[in-house]
């Protein structure tokens, strides 16, 4: 069994696992953290897409182990008890996920890009999503919330609803 | 004491090192307890409320858990005692099995339960023709056949088990085209039946007095490859049977009327002692609506008196899942000079893959279809579906019709070109009017093809040279 110690949604957390635990099964199995999705575990859908220390992975190519120190945030970790995230606000205004399956890890993904980027180009919002595979809705509906946090952000005025 | 006392205590055991975000508020779910009811409003759709829908962003009453990760999906779901199960797959297109030892496997520490074909009450089921077996019996129909399945206490010995199982094969030659298998000298897949299974013909008018008119006679022939639906979320059931021997199953299923007469016959149990609970759905196109692991994990829940589930891998989902059917699809057509078409002859090939499956759905709407939507008067359209030793086709979204219009449109475009007509003008001139038959003899309303097509090639700005300006 290995001992892990990292800071999850801001809280101090440590779990004893199997060496061979990846992070995704850590955050689903030992902390209950179901939000993020197992959806190839092999690196290829982006499903259990998480932000550690800045930087969105796939949570199913990181050991438990090799997050032991380290910061990591999940889906569970955007909205407060009384306010949505702003991702989370507009994925839903703009009808951006159908079955929602990768919707947690598309957010994730996104999450990551505007903390680093806050006026990304369209681009660059679709290579942030490359990673992230979604079968049903097409992605344009992300793009255009994406745009819209992007904007909010930047004080600029919300363009007309729909 | 509320919700939200238990949870103070909670977070005064963990050391909370930074405050949940900037305004200092309280993450809403903390890492230890994921919450389900929130002081978020959940949205109610109102029934029967009539709302403007043109023009208008369509939102999801369950978009808000969607974004919140809180939806329960049902590989998010647990049950104390659960078991995990995996299936061993045969990996061989076409064998006999002589013998399956999981003596090895059963040694195991944390292996609860083996079953193979032999520990299935009635080893056939499908939609319509009875011809998939739970788990491979004598026979491996293709190499994402089940012969074997686990349950332990962890996935990861469970898949650790399933190296330990030993399988003797006599291998057999596979029939792999859809061509080959329809000829009558080639084995049958799944003999003594034959490999052709359905059969459709639809005829109008008369062919051959079509031809004779025509200026010219163009052939094609066209193929589409097999598709996996890839739904993000892998297939899975979870089994648990009571003390009164009736068994609550939990599953991805789509069809679950369907998938509840299925089970009651593979499992040998009266339709009223099974309850099946359909889970949110990560995504289906028509790829989880017949059972997979459903009868598997309710015989190892039996076997075990524990709870047991089976979430497919991602490479179980392109193996041992149904696909969109590939389809050999030949075409001949008479037109006269002007383009107008004359007759048309077609015959599809759908490759069906090891069973039946929604089969005979596709080959009816690929047969009725394949003429495409224009006003022709002489048509002969046969089809047929045939066995290989493939993945299985099944539903996938058209049901035949995505095939098949590749293949008419390409033909149009050859037709176009030969003729050197504009391809939007050709299918201007042959396109269905208010009125028209089709192909099964149907008087055909509201026919708007043209206004469509003329709406679409005024919209990308057509210039009628082939080339959009
Ligand atoms: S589950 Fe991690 S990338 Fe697919
Ligand atoms: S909404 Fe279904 S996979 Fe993205």
């Amino acid at each position: 069994m290995a001992t892990v110690t990292l800071t999850l949604n801001g809280d101090v957390r440590t779990a004893s696992v199997p060496p061979e635990t990846t992070l995704l099964r850590l955050l689903r199995e030992e902390f209950g953290l179901t939000g993020s999705k197992l959806g190839c575990d092999v690196g290829d859908c982006g499903a259990c897409t998480v932000i550690v220390d800045g930087k969105s992975v796939n949570s199913c190519l990181m050991l438990a182990v090799q997050a032991d120190g380290r910061d990591v945030v999940t889906i569970e970790g955007l909205a407060t008890m009384s306010r949505l995230h702003p991702l989370q606000q507009l994925f839903e205004d703009k009808g951006s996920l159908q079955c929602g399956f990768c919707g947690p890890g598309v957010i994730m993904s996104a999450k990551a890009l505007l903390d680093e980027n806050p006026d990304p180009s369209e681009q660059e919002i679709r290579d942030a999503l490359a990673g992230n595979l979604c079968r049903c809705t097409g992605y344009s509906k992300m793009i255009e919330a994406i745009q819209a946090v992007a904007r909010d952000g930047r004080g600029e005025p919300a363009k007309s609803a729909v | 004491m509320d919700r939200h006392d238990t949870e103070d205590k909670k977070s005064a055991v963990v050391e909370r090192k930074t405050p949940g975000d900037a305004l200092g508020e309280m993450l809403r779910a903390p890492a230890a307890a994921p919450l389900v009811p929130t002081p978020l409003e959940t949205l109610v759709p109102e029934a029967r409320q009539q709302t403007p829908a043109v023009r208008q962003r369509a939102t999801r009453p369950d978009a808000r858990l969607h974004g919140l990760g809180q939806t329960k999906y049902i590989d998010d779901m647990y049950f104390p005692g659960m078991l995990y199960a995996k299936i061993k797959r045969a990996g061989i297109a076409s064998a006999r099995v002589l013998r399956v030892d999981t003596s090895e496997a059963e040694k195991m520490p944390g292996v609860i339960a083996v079953v193979t074909g032999r520990d299935v009450p009635c080893n056939s089921f499908g939609p319509s023709l009875k011809d998939q077996p739970v788990l491979a019996g004598e026979r491996v129909f293709h190499a994402g056949d089940g012969v074997a399945a686990v349950a332990a206490v962890t996935e990861q010995i469970a898949a650790e088990a399933l190296e330990k199982i030993t399988v003797e094969y006599e291998p057999l030659t596979p029939v792999l085209d859809p061509l080959v298998s329809l000829g009558l000298e080639t084995p049958g897949v799944h003999a003594p039946s034959p490999n052709i299974y359905g059969h459709k013909v639809i005829k109008k008018g008369d062919v051959e007095k079509g031809f004779a008119a025509s200026h010219r006679i163009f052939e094609a022939s066209y193929r589409t490859q097999m598709v996996e639906h890839v739904p993000l979320e892998p297939h899975c059931s979870i089994a648990m049977w009571d003390a009164n021997g009736r068994v609550t199953i939990y599953t991805t299923l789509g069809r679950i009327t369907l998938g509840r007469a299925d089970l009651a016959r593979t499992l040998a149990v009266p339709m009223s002692r099974i309850r099946i609970i359909a889970t949110v759905v990560g995504g289906n196109f028509g790829g989880k609506n017949e059972i997979t692991t459903e009868p598997v994990v309710a015989l190892l829940a039996k076997k075990t008196g524990r709870p047991v589930k089976c979430t497919y891998t991602r490479p179980e989902e392109f193996i041992s899942s149904t696909t969109r059917h590939p389809i050999v699809m030949d075409y001949k057509t008479g037109v006269t000079k002007e383009g107008r078409i004359l007759a048309r002859t077609i015959r599809l090939v759908l490759e069906g893959g090891a069973y039946c499956s929604w089969s005979e759905t596709t080959l009816a709407k690929a047969c009725i279809l394949s003429p495409g939507p224009y006003d022709i008067e002489n048509i002969h359209a046969e089809a047929f579906v045939v066995y290989t030793n493939k993945t299985m086709t099944g539903a996938m979204r058209g049901f035949g019709a995505p095939q098949v219009c590749f293949a008419y449109e390409s033909h149009m475009d050859d037709i176009a070109k030969a003729l050197d007509i504009d391809p939007l003008e050709i299918r201007l001139r042959n396109a269905l009017r208010e009125g028209s038959l089709s192909p099964t003899g149907q008087q055909l309303q509201s026919v708007v093809v043209r206004d469509t097509l003329l709406q679409a090639a005024q919209r990308f700005g057509w210039s009628g040279d082939g080339a959009a300006s």
